[in-house]
């Protein structure tokens, strides 16, 4: 596994966001026609004043939730695909619960509505869980198959029936004043999200490490068979993890709402559940590397969103941003991981399928 | 309906024939869906280019190849996690296509561009009469005619062929083939090239039969297209098989609309929604049948 061989993987991490930073680099003075001042905008723009620095501290926050949902599916040898839709319906079902609960006061509504949204996000989850411990259908398929069944129907209910009919825009109505969370570093969307996430990640790291649970969960990760011979439950390990991943999916997509856009709006998860993925995978699954993790995606994001500004025309560098670090982090470049690495980790997955 | 299903098979087929070839060597091929999005953009531009049919078909193909080169290299040569690799390239295809369209064209949309020809249905004027027969054998455009001997050469190169039995055992037992002084990693990388090459036609194939390119126009199909490899049992006739299900209930899911009056955008889903499904039935089924694979 890719702890053993702590030297290699950072080198890889390193590769990874070094590999990114140079194709963000090339394709901003390939697209402006100021690339000095693209360039510039993109290392220098996210500290540039409260308003993108407090936008950066934000992506932060929800990167780090998801990022923490992905790892702890990961460290139990699950895999979420899905977090993308759950984190847009979940945004959705918190949304629509905060508008039915408008008339109770603000301490009881948001909680109800972020469990109703992290509930959300743990059935859709859950559910793949579920399928592979009665069927072995493999989750990490499933999960991004009935996540992404999930996004035109959440599509098709913001446009239609729960459209907001007052604004023009593709958005559902506005949660109610006193339901959105105070703002922390006004005119950013900077909010106590950031310690919630904090405080998410401590206790994650608390219960994995300091735990049994945590240790039988962590033992189902690293080998499920020798975890099953130790008595363990293992089935309970592959159910669990995935309702909890699922959980904090639900958990960011409520607080995105009540925090960030007061409403859902279409398509307004834009990669929170891709890059969750992408920060598990550089916080080596740990859950306080998920720190280092997110400020570095957070940063990459917030500059990448900046320098737009200095281009000729828009895209998604995004999207290519994350699929260059998909392509270098788990590259091993030393030769020797190439026996015990996780090639063979990810074939003995497949392989598994095949003796049965 | 059933005119139009057999249409939309045809590519459905090619990629999941494709696949096929990756799935046998042990490497699952989840980059599909992006292969085929890449294949429809550059056939669309390479027919732009040319004017001609084939030669788009051959840019669809060429550009499958290219991100099934990606894969292999980082996947296999730099070994990395073969899912995350195939996740990238889907991603890599999703964000560069929007940015090589605005760069090139000045439109991230739909891409409707000179000089596109249309694609010709063959066999017109053999019809018998009969709506059934004439549906499924005649008036097709060309893709639909390469389907058949896709599969029986598929079929025959898999079965036949020492290429084939090679490229199956690197699949099931890997040492097997380094004992007899084989290097497993040419047969990963074939497969994966033969993938790259059926999805990157398959994309192709959508693109040139409406002439222009759609954002998303795979719109899930590579994924329905890994399902089809498992529900045929990881044979061609079965992929054909599942590929032709898979096509009437899109046929019919076309025509439900219509009828029910289902929003558009709610079918987006269907795809994902039925490959979940033959997903847990062919899992359950694996666990009361005899295995098979």
């Amino acid at each position: 596994m890719s702890r053993s061989q702590p030297d290699s993987s950072i080198m890889v991490t390193v590769a990874a966001i070094a590999g990114a930073l140079a194709v963000t680099v090339l394709l901003l003075i390939a697209v402006s026609s100021t690339p000095q001042a693209a360039v510039r905008a993109f290392f220098i723009g996210p500290f540039s004043n409260r308003f993108y620095l407090g936008n950066m501290l934000n992506v932060f926050s929800m990167l780090a939730i998801t990022g923490l949902g992905m790892a702890v599916a990961f460290r139990a040898g699950v895999f979420n695909l899905g977090g993308e839709g759950q984190v847009y319906a979940s945004a959705l079902t918190a949304t629509m619960t905060g508008l039915a609960l408008a008339s109770l006061p603000a301490v009881l509504g948001v909680p109800i509505a972020l469990v109703v949204g992290m509930m959300t996000g743990a059935v859709i989850a859950g559910l793949s869980g579920l399928f592979r411990y009665l069927w072995d259908t493999d989750e990490l398929i499933t999960s991004f198959l009935i996540a992404s069944a999930c996004i035109p129907i959440v599509d098709y209910l913001i446009v239609g029936p729960l459209n907001d009919q007052a604004s023009n825009l593709l958005t559902t109505e506005r949660v109610p004043l006193a339901f959105r969370l105070p703002r922390l570093l006004a005119p950013s969307h900077l909010n106590p999200t950031l310690f919630i996430a904090l405080l998410l990640l401590g206790a994650a790291y608390i219960a994995l490490f300091r735990t049994v649970r945590g240790y039988e969960w962590r033992l189902s990760g690293l080998n499920r068979q020798f975890a099953r011979y130790g008595g363990i439950h293992t089935g309970a390990y592959i159910v669990l993890p995935m309702l909890l991943s699922g959980a904090l999916h639900g958990l960011a997509g409520g607080l995105f709402v009540f925090g960030t856009h007061y409403a859902t709006l279409v398509g307004f998860s834009a990669g929170l559940g891709w890059n969750g993925i992408a920060v598990a995978l550089i916080a080596k699954r740990h859950p306080l590397g998920v720190i280092p993790a997110a400020a570095a995606f957070a940063y990459l994001e917030s500059g990448a969103r900046i320098a737009m500004l200095h281009t000729d025309f828009t895209f998604e560098l995004g999207t290519i941003i994350r699929a260059v670090i998909f392509l270098f982090v788990t590259a091993s470049v030393v030769p020797q991981l190439q026996v015990g690495g996780r090639f063979n980790w990810i074939a003995a997955r497949f392989s598994r399928k095949e003796q049965t | 309906m059933i005119y139009y299903a057999i249409e939309v098979m045809a590519p459905l087929l090619l990629a999941g024939l494709g696949g096929l070839f990756a799935e046998l060597a042990g490497v699952l091929n989840i980059a599909l869906e992006g292969m085929m999005l890449a294949g429809a953009f550059a056939a669309i531009v390479t027919a732009s280019l040319t004017g001609s049919i084939l030669a788009g078909m051959l840019g669809g193909l060429l550009a499958g190849l290219l991100l099934a080169y990606l894969f292999y290299f980082v996947g296999i040569r730099m070994r990395a996690n073969i899912f995350i690799v195939g996740l990238a390239i889907n991603l890599l295809a999703a964000g560069s296509i929007p940015f090589l369209s605005s760069a090139m064209y000045g439109t991230k949309g739909v891409l409707r561009l000179p000089n596109v020809p249309r694609m010709p249905g063959l066999f017109v004027g053999m019809e018998t009469g009969f709506p059934l027969i004439d549906q499924i054998f005649f008036g097709h455009s060309f893709g639909v005619y390469l389907t058949v001997p896709a599969v029986l050469l598929a079929g025959l190169v898999l079965q036949r062929t020492p290429f084939g039995l090679r490229l199956r055992s690197t699949g099931k037992n890997p040492e097997t083939l380094r004992s007899v002084g084989l290097n497993p990693d040419h047969y990963r990388r074939a497969a994966l090239l033969i993938s790259g090459m059926g999805a990157g036609l398959a994309g192709s194939l959508l693109a040139l039969r409406l002439g222009v390119y759609l954002p998303n126009v795979s719109a899930g199909r590579g994924w329905i297209a890994l399902v089809t490899i498992y529900l045929g049992y990881k044979r061609p006739v079965g992929v054909l098989i599942a590929a032709l299900c898979f096509a009437l209930a899109e046929g019919v899911s076309v025509a439900a609309q219509g009828v029910l009056q289902i929003p558009g955008t709610i079918l987006l889903s269907l795809p994902y929604v039925l490959t979940v499904l033959a997903m847990i039935v062919y899992s359950a089924m694996r666990r009361v049948g005899p295995s098979d694979a």
